[in-house]
Parts: structure tokens; C-alpha cells; sequence
């Protein structure tokens, strides 16, 4: 189970549905779906549909991520202004961290 | 995942959220792979959406809320506890009336008796707990808290007066 607090579940799966909705975002909208396997494609992690939707209503709610105008009974989503600049600045935040602890490791 | 199985674990979500996610959700459940793994992610996550709910309530409520205040143990326990209590009470007093025909109070102390007193002195160190704990950090909060837990005990002990037991 994945909860959106910020997880590595394994050694190659990164867990932070919030972030990586907001990811999936970044190159254009999508529904549910494309969102699901968009996200498996960057980085292997295949979130479950209750914690995808868990993340986009609290994207939504914090106007991070809005909704479109729906297709069928698929709704698509884009990310908003504010929420391309928080998921730059957790991104950024990621990779001076992933740099430390790279040059960490080197020093063993 | 069939139709009916995905309409089923929508409906396990709040109405709010349902009303503004419902339909792409269980169209995403229904072309979805389902499965255990998906079956359970539902369940928990409509759980979580109905403990802090994102639509039409408070995403992020605080700390020392009255909400979350009565959800601590020290808050709750007490309050079940009289509740057990006036519970307790009230199916000894109709039992005593179906079988006499009238309310007992000359009988010796019995183990109804003792339960209701178990209950309603084991509290109160949890209630001076709970005060000693949150009075100064959330001191509205937390005199709603005991007010409540208050009620509770005296309407616990309001039938022991009234019937004079």
C-alpha cells in the first residue's frame, strides 16, 4: 500500500504519488489512466487507483493540478502555474540531495 | 474489474467525493487491471478519504482541533466508559423492572454495581491525564474535551439518583 507521504518502497521505486502526479504533468494533461502508466514509465512505480485519486484531489485542493473539460467519463488534468513552480523546487531540492548523497557514497 | 465491483468500491467513498470523482473513478477502476491489490487500495484509500476527507471537509485540520482532540485516547476512553456505564445502568434498571414490576434498591451491591463503579473511578486519572496533557496547549479545546467528558459522567450517575439505587 502507498501512502502519500514521501516512501521508498524498494530499491528502485520511488513512492510519492503527490510528486510524481505532478511529474506525470509536467509534459502535458492526462486522465487516470495515462497517468497510471505514464508514471510507471519514469520511474516503475504502478499506483493504485485509490492513491492516485487520493493525490489528485489534494493536488486539486491545493491548486496545484486543475481539471479539464471531461471525455466521456475520463477527466483529464494540467498542472497549474503554482504547481510547476512547487514541483521545480521539490526537483530541485531531490537533486541537491541525490548529489550529496552520490558524493557521499564516492567517499566510501 | 466488472462494472458492478468498481460502482461497489466508489460507493465507499464519501457522497462529496464521490459527487465530483465518483464517475472517473470507477470508469478508471473499470479499465483497470482490478485484482486483490486494486481491491484493497480502494478500500483503504475511501478509509482515509472518510477519516480526513479532502472534499467538503478540512484537508488539513489542525493538531488541536476538537476533532482531533476527541480522537485521542486520553479524550474518548472516559467518554466510552461513562457511556458503558449509563448503559450498564439503565439494562439493570428495565431488567430489575420486567422481573419485579418495580425498581430494586434494597438488594446488596451486586456485580452491576461494582462494574459501574470500576468504570466511573477508573476515568477520572485518564481524564486528569488528559487535562494535565493538552490544558495548556489547546486550553479551549481541551475545556470543550472535559466538558463533554463532564456530561457524560453525570448523565452516567443521573439514574443512579433518579432511581435512588
Amino acid at each position: 500500500m502507498r501512502s502519500t507521504r514521501n516512501v521508498v518502497e524498494d530499491e528502485k521505486q520511488y513512492s510519492d504519488p503527490p510528486l510524481l502526479v505532478l511529474a506525470s504533468l509536467a509534459n502535458g494533461p492526462k486522465h487516470g489512466h495515462a497517468m497510471i502508466e505514464d508514471i510507471v514509465g519514469l520511474c516503475g512505480t504502478r499506483l493504485g487507483p485509490g492513491t492516485l485519486y487520493g493525490a489528485i484531489a489534494r493536488l486539486e485542493k491545493q491548486g496545484w493540478i486543475a481539471p479539464m473539460a471531461p471525455e466521456e467519463r475520463r477527466r483529464p488534468y494540467r498542472i497549474t502555474a503554482e504547481g510547476t513552480r512547487v514541483l521545480r523546487a521539490r526537483l530541485m531540492t531531490l537533486r541537491q540531495f541525490a548529489k550529496a548523497g552520490l558524493g557521499r557514497l564516492e567517499a566510501l | 474489474m466488472t462494472p458492478q465491483a468498481a460502482r461497489w468500491l466508489t460507493r465507499l467513498y464519501p457522497w462529496a467525493w464521490r459527487e465530483r470523482y465518483g464517475e472517473e473513478f470507477e470508469e478508471l477502476l473499470e479499465t483497470g487491471p482490478g485484482g486483490l491489490r486494486t481491491v484493497v487500495n480502494s478500500i483503504w484509500s475511501a478509509l482515509v478519504e472518510r477519516i480526513f476527507p479532502t472534499v467538503g471537509g478540512n484537508m488539513n485540520p489542525s493538531l488541536n482541533s476538537f476533532g482531533r482532540m476527541i480522537q485521542r485516547p486520553s479524550a474518548f476512553i472516559p467518554l466510552t466508559m461513562s457511556s458503558i456505564a449509563l448503559v450498564t445502568v439503565l439494562i439493570a434498571v428495565a431488567w430489575g423492572f420486567h422481573q419485579t414490576g418495580h425498581v430494586d434498591r434494597d438488594s446488596d451491591e451486586g456485580s452491576i454495581a461494582h462494574i459501574f463503579q470500576l468504570l466511573m473511578s477508573l476515568q477520572v486519572p485518564i481524564v486528569l491525564f488528559f487535562a494535565i496533557k493538552w490544558l495548556r496547549r489547546a486550553p479551549r479545546q481541551t475545556l470543550g474535551v472535559l466538558a463533554l467528558q463532564a456530561g457524560a459522567w453525570l448523565a452516567a450517575c443521573a439514574p443512579v439518583f433518579y432511581f435512588n439505587l
